[in-house]
């Protein structure tokens, strides 16, 4: 890809190397190359900090002239990639959506009803929902913090169970078996995640 | 603002100089870097720097802002605005309006707060803010003999995206170019010098008049990210004299008062719990009687303020992930800090003594002056890199009145999301969409931003429309939405404003009348060209005295140094043109029969070796 400024070739540069002018990302980049991150399940945390702040240091909008138009919204969407990579890669079950959503089911769109939920499971969530209420409009702080470690601790399992079938997924992406056993992992994650955002949504109410 | 590079090099019109601009609830300061070094400027004759965000109108339509107007708040209690940052982009119904003060409120407005003032129409929060930074960046530009056209100017990070347009939209009002708004904390860590060279993990924790605010940053490589932020709104040392008040008007059995009994009362319980800063006893003195305080009550009553600042702060740290132990300093921010009990209370929440060396008054304003440097002074581009966040969490209403998160709280800004939504009925050609702030799971216990419709949708089977809306929050933490409609190409996008704000067009009338003002402008205009005569006449005479000490006899040198002296101190103090060109003109006359020696001796000079009737 040429440089849009001095048409230098300027492919995989976040800065033309002749001109120096923010480049746009290559189309069909994932958010592990925004920061340029090797693609898996696992992240190395001091790895993902410092590509974060060096990419920063390059393409945010403070950094940029202010005289060209063109350079400053490119900085300006670039800078919000970096932020939405940062944001998402950095948290483990963030990083899970969407690995899973790379690999077609997107949980976190309209498409999450494509995921069948065992009734069960919905049958259980509604009753902790309301156990939860209950808890909270009585004040009773005990029980609310005894739901929502029973809930965590279901929600990291979930997640070890999504990890783990995302991992042979990154290896084989045309193994069904292991999309459909993460996918229905990260269904009952999205249940717990759920209840434990209403949990803090209580605790809001507080302050 | 178009190119710089081209201002540069065109000497008819110099760029103006870029300020910081601490925008208080109680206070306000504009500073500068200057040689390298940020400064305050003092904003009143008598050399202070601090400004009280505190705007009087005159029945005549004059405006008087600062000290001399907080004098007469007594007389005129409704037409003498303080604290109104504490309305800014707030609608008329917002609970936080109906606080203890001593305004009267017009009626009929819908979406903006105005206050009845005599001289002149109501006036919303955003127009009285403009009166203060215009007073600000007249006195800047007095003392740095130049234009202010470029400022910095700060807001608490809990500022929501309504509260940020009315800040910005005020310094739009009093002729600025908003570089930035930046986070009052994260300023605050700037001002530390916080340089490339140190590293660590800061909390700020910022206890101004009305607002209070916490932010966890963290200073890596040169880079300053923003970890988490969090805070009140509507939370202060103002809140401090409102419970020493409320416990006086209870001691006394009094009802309530009228807005000057207010406006007395609060005062009187201000300036107790300044005195308890280093007395442990005072009394209120107000409405004609004496109620006796101690430290020890005073740590009582804000006690319960204080723990609620406490929660904030507990938060702000998980959402860093931290532990209280892993924080390498902790700064103080804002007046109220200097409350013994307050410094107690953050020492141990942190477990860390705070630092304090800098004014916690003026910390805040001098580094909005270091960011304000940063972003315009090319050589210094490459110091420190600023990562701020988002402090409340933007979503979407959806079915059942719940609100669909976007874009989480300590988001890194600028940031985008978007979200596709579909139709619920047949032939359905409409969306509405409402945009909220907050981080409730209810729409209505957030904050409503903004209300759109996005209209044309093609019509179809329910559930096959696929309306995308998107978020974009700029460097300013400013929200913009937009919708399209996806599966047909059919596409509307619309930028929305905030509902408690004014549009474009109220804007731009305001502007439009502010024109009024221009008188204000032509003085502060004449004061820089005699600054500048100052300047040049100075010089002058330094150089001749320096360059023909034999022409001047001790007498007159010492009445020329005299008025020299005279020029020179009011070229840095003088608020008005006239005494500045007085004393310019005094100079003048006093150094004639000087200048006429020196004129001759050049005549002689010249002359020298030809005959008197050549030359006549």
């Amino acid at each position: 890809m040429k440089c849009w400024n001095c048409q230098t070739e300027a492919a995989g540069n976040d800065l033309c190397p002749a001109c120096g002018k923010v480049q746009p990302l290559a189309s069909g980049a994932t958010l592990f190359d925004v920061l340029g991150l090797p693609r898996g399940v696992e992240v190395d945390g001091p790895a993902l900090e410092r590509a974060y702040r060096e990419r920063s240091l390059r393409v945010h909008p403070d950094r940029v002239g202010k005289e060209d138009g063109r350079e400053r919204r490119l900085a300006a969407e670039r800078t919000a990639l970096l932020n939405e990579a940062y944001r998402t890669l950095r948290s483990p079950e963030a990083r899970a959506f969407y690995l899973l959503k790379l690999h077609g089911v997107d949980l976190l769109k309209d498409e999450a009803r494509a995921v069948p939920v065992p009734p069960a499971l919905l049958e259980e969530a509604l009753e902790l929902r309301e156990q939860l209420e209950d808890a909270q409009g009585r004040g009773d702080e005990e029980t609310v913090t005894a739901l929502s470690d029973r809930v965590r601790t279901r929600a990291a399992t979930a997640l070890s169970a999504a990890q783990s079938a995302l991992r042979r997924l990154e290896r084989v992406p045309s193994d069904e078996a292991a999309r459909s056993e993460a996918a229905a992992a990260m269904a009952r994650l999205r249940y717990h995640r759920r209840f434990l955002d209403a949990v803090d949504a209580g605790d809001e109410e507080e302050i | 603002m178009a190119g710089g590079l081209l201002q540069i090099h065109d000497p008819l019109k110099p760029r103006g100089f870029a300020v910081g601009i601490d925008l208080g609830t109680t206070n306000s300061l504009v500073a500068a870097v200057i040689q390298g070094k940020p400064r305050a400027f003092s904003v009143d004759d008598g050399g202070g720097l601090l400004l009280p965000s505190v705007v009087h109108y005159a029945k005549d339509g004059s405006v008087i802002v600062g000290g001399q107007a907080r004098v007469l708040a007594g007389v005129a209690p409704t037409s003498t605005l303080a604290s109104v940052k504490r309305f800014m982009g707030r609608g008329p119904e917002d609970p936080a309006v109906q606080a203890l003060g001593a305004y009267r409120f017009a009626r009929g407005s819908t979406s903006v707060v105005r206050f009845e003032v005599q001289g002149g129409p109501p006036v919303t929060p955003i127009e009285v803010s403009a009166e203060i930074l215009r007073t600000l960046k007249r006195r800047a530009e007095a003392a740095l003999t130049g234009k202010v056209e470029q400022a910095v100017i700060t807001v608490p990070a809990y500022f929501d995206d309504a509260q940020r347009q009315a800040t910005r939209d005020a310094g739009r009002l009093a002729g600025l170019d908003v570089l930035r708004l930046l986070n009052e904390p994260t300023a605050a860590a700037l001002a530390y010098g916080l340089d490339k060279g140190s590293q660590g993990t800061f909390a700020v924790y910022d206890l101004g008049g009305g607002t209070f605010d916490i932010s966890i940053l963290q200073l890596v490589e040169g880079v300053f990210q923003v970890k988490s932020t969090g805070g009140d709104s509507a939370l202060g040392g103002d809140d401090f004299d409102r419970a020493i008040a409320a416990r006086f008007l209870e001691h006394f059995h009094l009802g309530e008062q009228g807005p000057a009994e207010v406006t007395e009362l609060l005062a009187a319980a201000r300036a107790a719990k300044e005195a308890l800063t280093s007395v442990d006893a005072t009394t209120v003195s107000a409405l004609g009687r004496s109620f006796p305080l101690s430290r020890a009550d005073l740590e009582t009553w804000i006690s319960p303020l204080l723990q609620r600042t406490g929660v904030a702060c507990r938060r702000a740290l998980k959402d860093a992930g931290l532990e209280k132990g892993e924080l390498d300093g902790v700064i103080l921010v804002g007046g109220s800090t200097r409350v013994p009990a307050v410094r107690r209370f953050v020492a141990n929440l942190f477990g860390k003594e705070p630092l304090g060396d800098i004014d916690p008054d003026q910390v805040v304003a001098l580094g909005a002056a270091v960011q304000a440097d940063l972003l315009t002074n090319q050589a210094r581009q490459d110091e420190v890199l600023l990562l701020d966040v988002i402090p409340l969490s933007l979503g979407l209403e959806t079915m059942g009145g719940v609100a669909e998160k976007l874009i989480p709280r300590n988001s890194a800004i600028p940031t985008a999301a978007s979200q596709v939504f579909t139709t619920f009925q047949d032939g359905q050609n409409a969306l509405d969409v409402h945009v909220v702030q907050g981080e409730r799971e209810l729409v209505a216990d957030c904050r409503s931003l903004a209300r759109f419709r996005l209209s044309g949708i093609p019509p179809m089977p329910a559930g096959l429309a696929r309306v995308e809306v998107r978020f974009e929050v700029n460097a300013d933490g400013i929200l913009s939405v937009s919708a399209k409609e996806l599966s047909t190409g059919t596409s509307q996008s619309i930028t929305v404003k905030p509902t408690h704000g004014l549009t474009d067009e109220e804007i731009e009338q305001m502007l439009l009348d502010s024109i009024e003002h221009a008188e204000d402008d032509i003085q502060a205009r004449q004061l820089r060209e005699q600054q500048v005569e100052a300047e040049r006449i100075l010089h002058d005479a330094r150089k001749q005295l320096a360059a023909f000490p034999d022409l001047v006899p001790a007498e007159e040198r010492t009445e020329i140094e005299a008025a020299m002296a005279q020029v020179e101190a009011l070229r840095d103090e003088a608020t008005e043109s006239g005494p500045l060109a007085d004393a310019i003109h005094a100079l003048d006359e006093v150094s004639r029969p000087f200048v006429e020696r020196i004129m001759n001796r050049a005549v002689g000079q010249v002359l020298e070796g030809r005959r008197v009737d050549e030359v006549t």
